[in-house]
This record gives structure tokens, C-alpha cells and sequence, in this order.
């Protein structure tokens, strides 16, 4: 009886912690909501002013990795979760 | 006891000195080693001959990092230029080192918070510098009520400045890890039984993790050391800036 209480105490632990990742990793749809506003809008501006273009993408890629942080911090905390 | 005792605080524990911190010391050795060979080669140079080679490639680094420090922090905050050149050696070797299969420093959080807490302090004593006792004034700046939460937000630049170029790191060494079990695994049940049980693993995995390597170790690590470079001048700079950037 104890051996079985404690096997389903082990998995609900493993599951509830599954789950927990689980959300965590959902922060991801914010910064690909605003990633994909970003490249959007720096595509505008690419179409318009063409001889920029240079300029705008290396902007682009320095905001997406600014705008990637919070997908990353949920991304490590799913990670901290699920192995460590 | 979670936290240990003072007792085992100044003893060195080999335990704790894991994979990271040894590559760590690697490229800061590297780093040394590096800088003593140019320097022993640009004091042969003849100032006005033609620059060519690995001096060229030298002289346009330091160029590009001083030009990004008179950009983005003027003209005072000249004597930076070192330290930006530094950071960017390290950040920058640190996730480079993971081409070689070694962990990288950057994937250990005693690594990245450490060179975030020489930005913190820097950013604080450059505002104490700039404000003298007007620097205290911040803390207290709506209503001395918020005194405690202006305290706590005291610490979220290093936070948020360290666990970006962790999160980054870690994520893509987690990754790369579950991609190489996932393809030795293929690997083996597919030539299992030609070479042995073993060996078999290794030979699937390096024709399809180096495209994800190109990513994760060189174009990743290439953005963050810039994000962290930029963002270490911003905050430095901004507590004093030039009258002609503001």
C-alpha cells in the first residue's frame, strides 16, 4: 500500500512538473506576437527606402534577439524544470 | 543544510569545479596568450608601413569596437574601449568553445552572472561618479514609500543582462543534446550491427548537427555578444550622457 502511494506521489510529480513546462513554454507566443510585428514593420521599411535596407536588417536581427528574451526565460525555466 | 555552512566556504572543492568553469579558465588563458602575441608583434611594427595579414584583422576589430564606443557613448567614455574589447573576446570565444564539443562557459550561471555583475557595478559606480549624492535620490524618487521596491528593482538589470545570455546558451547546449541522443539512437538501430553496439552512435549524428552547430554556437553567439555589448554601453552611458547624444 505504501510502495503504491508513493509510485503515484512519484508520477503526479513528474506529471504536474510536465505541465508546469508545459506553460512556461507558452511565453513563447508573446515574443513571436512581437517578433513577427518587428520583422513586419521592418519590412515596410525596407519596401520604402530601399537603400537601407542594410541598415534595417541588422537592426531587425538585434531587435528579434532583444524581443526573443522572455520566450528564452520561459524556455529556461521549462528546461530547469524537465532536467535539473 | 541545503546552503552548506561557513565552515566549507574557502575550501576548494573539486566538486564544484565543473566542465564550465574549466573551460572558462581555457579562454581567458587563450585570451592572455593572445594578447601577449600582439602585443610582442605590434611592438616590431613600423608605424608607417602598410598594415597587412593578422595585424590588419587586429587593427580592424579594435577599430570597429572604439567606433561602436564613440556611437553609442561619446566621447568621454573613451577609456571603454578595452573593457568592450575584452567582454566581447569572451562572450564571444565562450560560445565558439561548443564547436569543439567541450561545454561551454557561458551554459554555467556562475560565468555569465559574474560578467554581469562587473557591468552592474560598473553601471552604478559610473551614476555615483555622475550624481555624487544626487545618485541616492533615485531610490527615493516618487515617495520614500517605494524605497523597498526601487531596492528590488535595483537588481534587475543584472538579472535580466546575465539570464538572457545564459537562458540562450543553455537552451541551445539542451538542444543539441536531445538532437545528438535522438540521432544516435537512429544511428544505432541503423548500423548496429555492422561496427558493434558502441561505436555505432557517432557515425549519423555529425553529418546533421553541424548546420544546427552553425546556428546555435556561431550565429547565436555572435548576436548575444553584441546584445550584451550594446547593452552594457546604453546603461553605462546613459546615467551621464554626452550633451550632444541626449
Amino acid at each position: 500500500m505504501t510502495l503504491l502511494s508513493a509510485l503515484i506521489g512519484l508520477l503526479l510529480v513528474e506529471g504536474t512538473a510536465a505541465i508546469g513546462a508545459g506553460i512556461a513554454v507558452l511565453t513563447g507566443a508573446g515574443s513571436g506576437i512581437g517578433e513577427g510585428y518587428l520583422v513586419g514593420k521592418a519590412l515596410e521599411g525596407m519596401a520604402r527606402n530601399p537603400e537601407m535596407a542594410g541598415k534595417l536588417r541588422t537592426n531587425m536581427i538585434l531587435g528579434c534577439a532583444l524581443a526573443e528574451t522572455t520566450g528564452i526565460y520561459g524556455l529556461l525555466i521549462a528546461i530547469l524544470i524537465m532536467f535539473l | 543544510m541545503i546552503l552548506g555552512s561557513f565552515d566549507n566556504f574557502f575550501k576548494f572543492d573539486f566538486e564544484y569545479f565543473t566542465g564550465e568553469n574549466i573551460t572558462s579558465l581555457i579562454v581567458m588563458g587563450l585570451i592572455i596568450l593572445l594578447s601577449i602575441v600582439i602585443y610582442f608583434v605590434f611592438r616590431k611594427k613600423n608605424p608607417r608601413s602598410v598594415i597587412k595579414g593578422f595585424t590588419m584583422i587586429i587593427c580592424l576589430i579594435v577599430e570597429k569596437i572604439d567606433g561602436m564606443v564613440l556611437d553609442l557613448m561619446g566621447k568621454k567614455y573613451k577609456k571603454f574601449g578595452g573593457y568592450a574589447l575584452g567582454l566581447t573576446l569572451y562572450i564571444g570565444l565562450s560560445f565558439f568553445v561548443g564547436l569543439l564539443g567541450l561545454p561551454g562557459p557561458m551554459t554555467s550561471l556562475c560565468n555569465t552572472l559574474s560578467i554581469g555583475l562587473c557591468t552592474f557595478v560598473l553601471i552604478h559606480a559610473n551614476a555615483v561618479k555622475a550624481n555624487h549624492w544626487g545618485y541616492f535620490k533615485r531610490y527615493i524618487e516618487p515617495s520614500p514609500i517605494m524605497l523597498p521596491i526601487n531596492l528590488l528593482s535595483m537588481w534587475a538589470p543584472l538579472l535580466s543582462i546575465s539570464l538572457r545570455i545564459f537562458g540562450n546558451a543553455l537552451s541551445g547546449f539542451t538542444l543539441m543534446g536531445i538532437i545528438y541522443w535522438a540521432l544516435g539512437g537512429v544511428s544505432n538501430s541503423i548500423f548496429g550491427s555492422f561496427v558493434g553496439y558502441g561505436w555505432s552512435s557517432v557515425i549519423l549524428p555529425p553529418f546533421i548537427t553541424a548546420i544546427l552547430h552553425a546556428y546555435f554556437d556561431v550565429f547565436s553567439g555572435a548576436i548575444q555578444t553584441l546584445i550584451f555589448l550594446m547593452l552594457t554601453m546604453i546603461q553605462i552611458a546613459q546615467e551621464d550622457p554626452e550633451p550632444e547624444l541626449a
